[in-house]
């Protein structure tokens, strides 16, 4: 065999190695979901390289790898979670809620806040002893065992032999005592085992001390929460109540739902809601409108300087063309949410810089000064003014690049048709621009769209609309307002909700650019021939 | 040539399945043991034979692992214990704790602010926490504050509250009552009074709750906890509160400052009073500046909010006692503490440190009186639903944005209407889940 064809068999199966050793945890985390892909993903990779049918599938099957990981994955993912009631106390899976339910102790109201020194042995069979120093007469010792030994065990003895006529603690020859250090070498042990006293009080322990001597404490010898897989109640030691399963993923213990709760699926539940909703429904319209109209204006006003600022320095009569284009990029250059911070400061009604700059025209005019961030016409206009600073480097970048794409020819040509300037712009340069540009500018609305970091950050979505029937302002778009109802819900973060209105949100920019990938389909078809 | 091939590439997988499931098995072994073959047959010092140290992984920002790391080699090598602290950023840990834990690969213990008490607790990602004896040294609010369901989830080690700094070149102190803010700010003729973040179109319901809360009016109603299902922010005396805010936005003692607005304004020189909290210090001392009490409010002491940070036990963690003895036993220690307080001067939580922070920082003593009038933050997830509606009224008051919305049709014409406003809208979100 060549190398070539040993080194790809190497490459596969450290692959196959690293996605079977990916298929424990997903069973052991119980996500099936990725569990399918993993095996579709390994399949294909297998087929494509062992095999010499499948040549063409060489090159498509690495990128149809990452098509599904980084594209197809995160959005079936966030559908699959808007049909879930994952949120605040529903996190985790039903295994593991009943796990941390099954861990909890209890202490009885005269077992509590009882501390006392605790002592830890071993005897030649490596089992593990506690004395517990109570007072003179209870110095209670006995074998600790884990709670599944309680039954066979005998309950702790007094034992003031341990004790010496100076009260200190001796231990007979054939225990050995564990110092605090080699308490905690063998915590993970130490932690599960008990010391029972009683039928219904045990002794634990609970303070590690290096320093000092270590603790304990005394709990019900119970837990809090006893689980029955067969019947699948939850019993409530504490309380003495058996909780059944609620329809929410929680258990219901007299007529109150427990925390933790876990992931079930609720259908079109949070669809429903979006629909339903008052509080959704009321400002959804409002908030609609302007996140089109940001989104169409933010494109529009950043192409028309871009466009201009282009054609001005396309002209081969402009001195320091480079020098100006490099300038133009500066805005582009520094990160957004600095610029936008920048722009907050400077707009700033009382203090800012603009209404300074402003303020000679405020007073010759006679007028009132504008009170940015504070009525929503100045919030939508500042919101549009920083995004066109933000936007416009861009557009001049790729609309620079189309311009000089254009053969000089065509405009030479209409000219010599008796074309003037303008007319063959509009009829010529222009339209070619848009056969190039029309991708982009509709990948810009899409951006534009869902552009939560300049609402967040410039307005927080403010000024508030007055009388809502939600916290919501005039400048939230679609994805700030939907953030704003998903994490300050009525009960902390609601990542089901929040899933559920981003795939509506997906599938509108997704109509939105078919069609306009179809009307820019067509101009290619008019222009794109010349 | 074909069918050798796909031999070939059968064994490549059975031997990576084989070689797969060697490692699982060998790391399940390993496990095991280390526990159980403690000690050797003689009785002679058994445990230390075991040998891989027990391992303790903690989240804490940059300021705290700095502070632990000099001190955190002693406690390692008296309790044999590796102890890992992770750096991370105070604003990151709940969210990644909140995935990282049920994933299985979360710290045992981590730091954050009690406030998000009622959602990791909620959540099921924390264990409670028996802090024992040393319960008595710590301050109230700090126990409260991490107590959730009867239970406390954490220890609390550093508190802040806003009090009022003050431009000691331009004036005293801080008056006890607003009317006499008033006057000094006229006495010293400064272009603004008091700057408090939460006006000039950012709205900050924390800084501003003193307005609400000082003199009868409330959140949520506490009793053990906070109740969600008594909201008292349009309470007769809420309402008052927002009234007389009102009145001293109109006559101009406070000023529609946000954040940014009311710092350079102090910075400048440009107002008299700053109404934020310790952190502000630095930015503060670019001018000569003092640190009083918040006026008060109808003869009640203001009442601001008080945020605890604190260690949290990680319910996903396979070593708890060992976990709590870390804190009990060493974290919680004062020197320990100190060294946190050197590194990080937010205000103990613990009486101990207190009584030798108090004699060294006289502006930290301020803080810390301001903060003994203030009452916890509410802890429970419904506070997610309270920010947004009452920084909004808070707002419309503090930049006097009254009137009625074309939009809606809803007319808010005094401080009153805008409270009411931000009550229902609190009912609503927490009856709609």
């Amino acid at each position: 065999m060549k190398t070539s064809t040993i080194l790809k068999y190497i490459l596969l199966g450290i692959f196959n190695a690293l996605m079977f050793y990916v298929v424990p945890l997903a069973i052991s985390y119980e996500s099936w979901f990725l569990l399918i892909i993993i095996g579709i993903i390994t399949f294909l990779i297998n087929i494509t390289y062992i095999t010499n049918k499948l040549k063409p599938l060489k090159w498509i099957t690495p990128g149809f790898v990452f098509l599904i990981s980084f594209v197809l994955f995160p959005a079936g993912y966030n559908f699959y979670v808007s049909f879930t009631n994952w949120q605040t106390g529903h996190i985790l899976t039903k295994t593991q809620v009943i796990e941390r339910l099954e861990d909890l102790t209890y202490s009885t109201e005269e077992q509590k806040g009882v501390e006392f020194d605790l002592y830890v042995m071993q005897d030649s069979n490596l089992d593990f002893f506690f004395l517990a120093d109570f007072d003179q007469d209870n110095l209670l010792f006995g074998r600790a065992v884990t709670s599944d030994q309680f039954e066979d065990i005998e309950y702790a003895t007094h034992e003031p032999s341990f004790k010496d006529s100076n009260n200190n603690i001796t231990i007979p020859e054939s225990f050995y005592l564990l110092s605090g250090k080699e308490q905690i070498a063998n915590s993970s042990t130490l932690q599960d085992l008990s010391l029972l006293v009683d039928k219904n009080t045990r002794i634990k322990l609970y303070n590690i001390s290096v320093f000092g001597a270590s603790s304990g404490r005394i709990f019900s010898s119970q837990q809090k929460y006893t689980y029955d897989k067969d019947s699948e109640i939850l019993y409530d030691n504490r309380k003495n109540v058996a909780c059944t399963l609620g329809d929410r993923g929680n258990f219901i213990c007299g007529g109150e739902s427990v925390d933790p709760g876990w992931r079930i699926n609720v259908g079109t539940e949070n669809y429903q809601r979006i629909v339903d909703d008052q509080r959704f429904r009321g400002p959804l319209s409002t908030v609609a409108k302007w996140t089109f109209q940001f989104a169409f204006f933010s494109v529009a006003l950043a192409f028309i300087v871009g466009l201009l600022l282009a054609i001005t320095l396309n002209n081969e009569k402009v001195r320091f063309q480079k020098l100006y284009r490099s300038i133009y990029i500066i805005p582009y250059a520094i990160p957004a949410f600095i610029s936008i911070l920048v722009f907050r400061g400077l707009l700033n009604p009382d203090f800012g810089l603009v209404n300074d700059w402003l303020d000679p025209l405020y007073q010759l005019f006679n007028i009132e000064p504008i009170r940015w961030f504070r009525t929503e016409e100045s919030s939508k206009a500042a919101v549009l003014l920083v995004n066109t600073w933000l936007g416009f480097p861009y557009m001049f970048l790729i609309v620079t690049g189309a311009l000089q794409s254009i053969p000089n020819e065509l405009i030479e040509a209409s000219k010599v048709d008796g074309a003037t300037p303008r007319q063959s712009f509009f009829k010529i340069t222009f339209p070619l621009l848009l056969v190039s540009i029309s991708p982009l500018l509709i990948g810009a609305f899409a951006f534009n769209f869902n552009n939560f970091t300049l609402i967040f950050l410039l307005t927080g979505g403010g000024p508030p609309i007055v009388g809502a029937d939600v916290s919501v302002g005039y400048t939230d778009i679609l994805i700030s307002f939907t953030y704003n109802l998903a994490v300050s819900g009525g009960r902390g973060v609601q990542f089901g909700l929040a899933a559920a209105v981003t795939t509506l949100i997906f599938f509108l920019v997704l109509i939105i650019s078919a069609i306009s990938f179809r009307y820019s389909k067509r101009l290619e078809r008019v222009y794109g021939n010349i | 040539m074909n069918n050798t091939k796909l031999r070939f590439g059968a064994i490549l997988l059975i031997l990576s399945l084989v070689l797969v499931a060697c490692g699982g098995s060998t790391e399940e072994t390993v496990e095991e043991p280390a526990v159980e073959e403690a000690p050797a047959e003689t009785l002679a010092a058994p445990a230390t034979t075991s040998p891989p140290p027990e391992k303790l992984l903690i989240w804490a920002e940059e300021k705290i692992a700095v502070a632990l790391d000099p001190l955190v080699g002693a406690y390692e090598s008296a309790a044999g214990v590796d102890v890992e602290v992770v750096i991370y950023d105070f604003g990151s840990i709940k969210d990644d704790v909140l995935t990282a834990g049920p994933a299985g690969e979360g710290p045992d213990l981590f730091i954050g602010p009690h406030d998000m008490v009622g959602e990791v607790v909620t959540n099921g990602v924390v264990a409670p926490i028996d802090l024992g004896s040393i319960q008595s040294d710590i301050f109230d609010v700090g126990i409260s504050a991490f107590s959730y369901g009867g239970e406390v989830y954490g220890f609390p080690y550093a508190t802040e509250a806003i009090a009022m700094f003050y431009n000691s070149d331009l004036v005293d102190g801080v008056p006890s009552t607003w009317e006499e803010v008033k006057a000094a700010c006229d006495a010293a003729g400064t272009e603004l009074c008091v700057g408090a973040p939460g006006g000039g179109g950012g709205g900050d319901a924390y800084h501003n709750i003193p307005f609400v809360q000082s003199d009868g009016g409330y959140i949520f109603k506490f009793d053990g906890g906070f109740d969600p299902s008594d909201v008292g922010l349009d309470n007769a005396s809420a309402l008052a509160s927002a009234e007389f805010l009102d009145s001293l936005v109109k006559n101009g003692t406070v000023a529609a400052t946000d954040y940014g607005a009311s710092m350079s304004a102090f910075q400048e020189g440009r107002s008299l009073f700053w109404m934020t909290g310790p952190w502000a210090r630095n930015d503060a001392a670019a001018v000569n500046y003092g640190v009083g009490l918040i006026p008060t409010f109808g003869g009640n002491a203001a009442t601001p909010f008080v945020g605890v940070r604190g260690m949290f036990i990680s319910s996903f963690s396979e070593k708890k006692v060992l976990a709590q003895s870390f804190i009990l036993d060493f974290f919680a220690t004062v020197d320990v503490q100190a060294a946190m307080y050197a590194e990080d001067p937010r205000l103990p939580a613990t009486k101990s440190l207190f009584a030798i922070v108090e004699k060294e920082d006289p502006i930290a003593a301020q803080f810390a009186a301001s903060a003994s009038n203030g009452i916890p933050m509410p802890n429970i997830p419904e506070m997610g639903s309270v920010w947004g509606p009452v920084g909004d009224a808070l707002l419309i008051i503090r930049d006097q944005n009254y009137g009625t919305n074309e939009d809606t049709g809803v007319t808010v014409d005094s401080a009153a209407d805008a409270m009411k406003l931000a009550a229902q809208q609190v009912r609503d979100a927490i009856a709609g889940g």
